[in-house]
């Protein structure tokens, strides 16, 4: 197998659809002014569900097909904004991964309650269907995968896609994520007391729970020497298990810690060159204090700026890793370390320095990201400046 | 150093299987993918559990995502207590995945697709070959329900096959994973009929 000698790949491009509104845009201000997209939804009101504040896109609640909705979207955003890297390189030459949970599950409440479902909805109940409609008609005949790791999916479809180029299987990998709101997964957050019915505040010491959300996004990955100009690149990754339990996370946080060390291997970084953490930060009690735990093992009393944006964007599940991976090429891009919507007193042992309020930081060079998720599953990925 | 990559064990397994598994008391309550995935590993006739914890990863493709559990979880939603919050933890693919490493105190790396098995021996060498596991345990499951099937027009489908990679100084008697070996499920079958046979 040939590996490419120069193995660096970059972030050509990128597209979103979040609580915050359409496109790049409304994120960038929403990360800069701290806004949080969490809202009370009509959906959601009944007393089945544990509560109805949710982080829902601005799309059609009456659509058959939001999964393909919200990715089809995104890609068409992401491309766009690649488009002058894109063009040079053959459709056989480009992949696609799709991170995924529950891909198009709207199909299966439709098709149970007897309500009308095209066969395309129905169709794209099936992850990797969905993921191969979407190459199809987005331009990408190079590899095709779909990757479902619970929460951590779309860090492990970047670094999936990031292989696909380093193997020299491509030369450029749509990387998308996508999750909807549904019935489905707001029932089983519910029945298990997961959610904060005042909506969920990372690392707060009032925190008690989530707030589900959904999002597209897209990140178009390239061969680093592609790229023209000063390019954000893709450094590190590591992953583990906690082997610990099924829908919690270990206490102690070693699983995380293991995570973020292999990461920082691969990178060849030491703990001293990162400069901010974007935090996987649900905002359930456990999690919270496990990733405050993995961050103190790693960095000591060193640790960097630590924020989260799932008090902005709830917890988009399938599409977290790769929608909270814009959101730090967002702030590498812009100088500016993003805050932690909706924190307001941080709990006692959280990482001594949480942002509460976005700044100015020119310094900002790497940035790691955390995710950790359901079967005791961690990913950490690094990403910097050139 | 050029790493050989080996076949050490491979099994397959169905649900007519199960009522035999003594897996401990929890296996009964997993989901059936979950169960299919576990005991296929378990039937493995390898030594794995010696390498270090942290250095196994598991690979793992389910054909049909967790769709079957996924209906029975929203079609069980009307009962007593409403829906089942232990099943909602098994409405993932990547469930399967760990009950594996909780069963066998496993902490490498993971990785789940949804749909064929035709990455999941690249995938799990390429960790081989990049150092970041010394094996890895390759899974390929297929659940289909019977009213899964009718929706999503696939046989219905109740098995799983498991095989443990490593690297090796030495292919000896084992088999040597070749770059172009992409049918897992076809080597599977192949491999635990030859070791019956024997």
């Amino acid at each position: 197998m040939r590996e490419l000698r120069r193995s660096n790949v970059a972030i050509a491009g990128c597209g979103a659809i979040t609580a915050v509104g359409c496109g790049l845009e409304p994120l960038l201000v929403a990360l800069q002014k701290n806004f949080s997209g969490l809202r009370p939804s009509e959906k959601f009101t009944s007393p089945r569900f544990q509560s109805n504040i949710v982080g829902a896109t601005p799309r059609n609640f009456e659509d058959e097909n939001p999964a393909w909705f919200l990715a089809s979207e995104t890609l068409i955003q992401a491309r766009e904004a690649s488009q002058s890297i894109l063009e040079k390189i053959p459709a056989e030459r480009t992949g696609l991964v799709l991170s995924t949970t529950k891909a198009n599950i709207e199909a299966l409440e439709r098709i149970s309650e007897n309500r009308p479902c095209s066969e395309t909805a129905r169709r794209h109940l099936q992850a990797n269907l969905l993921a191969a409609d979407l190459a199809a008609a987005h331009g990408a005949r190079g590899p095709v995968q779909t990757v479902s790791v619970a929460c951590v999916s779309g860090l492990m479809a970047i670094q999936q896609g990031v292989r696909m180029i380093q193997r020299d299987e491509a030369d450029a990998v749509l990387v998308v994520g996508v999750d909807c709101l549904s019935e489905f997964v707001v029932a089983g957050f519910t029945a298990l007391k997961a959610l904060d019915p005042l909506g969920c505040r990372p690392f707060d010491a009032a925190r008690c729970g989530l707030s589900p959300g959904e999002a597209g996004a897209t990140m178009v990955l390239v061969r680093a020497d592609l790229v023209l100009q000063p390019s954000i690149t893709i450094r590190g990754f590591g992953s583990s298990n906690d082997a610990n339990h099924l829908t919690g996370p270990s206490r102690d946080g070693a699983g995380l810690a293991r995570a973020i060390q292999a990461a920082l291997q691969s990178a060849k970084f030491s703990q001293a060159e990162i400069d901010y953490v974007h935090a996987h930060g649900t905002g359930t009690s456990y999690n919270d204090a496990m990733e405050s735990l993995a961050l103190k093992t790693i960095f000591g009393e060193a640790c960097p700026a630590v924020s989260g944006s799932k008090g902005m964007l709830g917890h988009t599940l399938g599409a977290a890793g790769v929608i909270e991976t814009i959101c730090c090429v967002l702030a590498l891009q812009n100088n500016f370390l993003p805050g932690t919507p909706r924190l307001s007193v941080a709990a006692e042992g959280t990482p001594i320095n949480l942002v509460y309020e976005p700044r100015i930081s020119v310094a900002l060079k790497n940035v790691l990201k955390l995710n950790t998720g359901f079967g005791g599953m961690n990913g950490a990925l690094i990403l910097g400046h050139e | 150093m050029n790493k050989k990559i080996v076949i050490a064990a491979a099994s397959v397994v169905t649900e007519a299987d199960l009522p035999s598994a003594r897996l401990g008391q929890r296996f009964g309550r997993l989901d059936l993918q979950s169960r299919l995935a576990l005991l296929a590993v378990a039937s493995l006739k390898s030594d794995f559990t010696s390498l270090p914890p942290d250095r196994i990863g598991i690979c793992l493709a389910a054909s049909a995502g967790s769709l079957t559990t996924d209906y029975n979880f929203w079609n069980g939603r009307g009962g007593v207590g409403g829906p089942s919050p232990t099943l909602f933890a098994y409405t993932l693919p990547s469930a399967a995945v760990g009950e594996i490493a909780i069963h066998f105190g496993l902490t490498g790396p993971n990785l789940c697709f949804v749909g064929d098995d035709k990455n999941l021996l690249a995938e799990a060498a390429d960790w081989i070959r990049r150092d970041k596991v010394d094996g890895c345990l390759c899974v390929f499951c297929e659940v289909v329900s019977a009213e899964m099937a009718e929706i999503i027009s696939a046989p219905p489908a109740a098995t799983a096959c498991a095989m443990f990679i490593r690297n090796a100084e030495a292919v000896q008697d084992l088999h040597e994973l070749r770059e172009f070996d992409r049918d897992m499920k076809a080597l599977c079958a192949l491999i635990s009929q030859a070791k019956t046979a024997v």
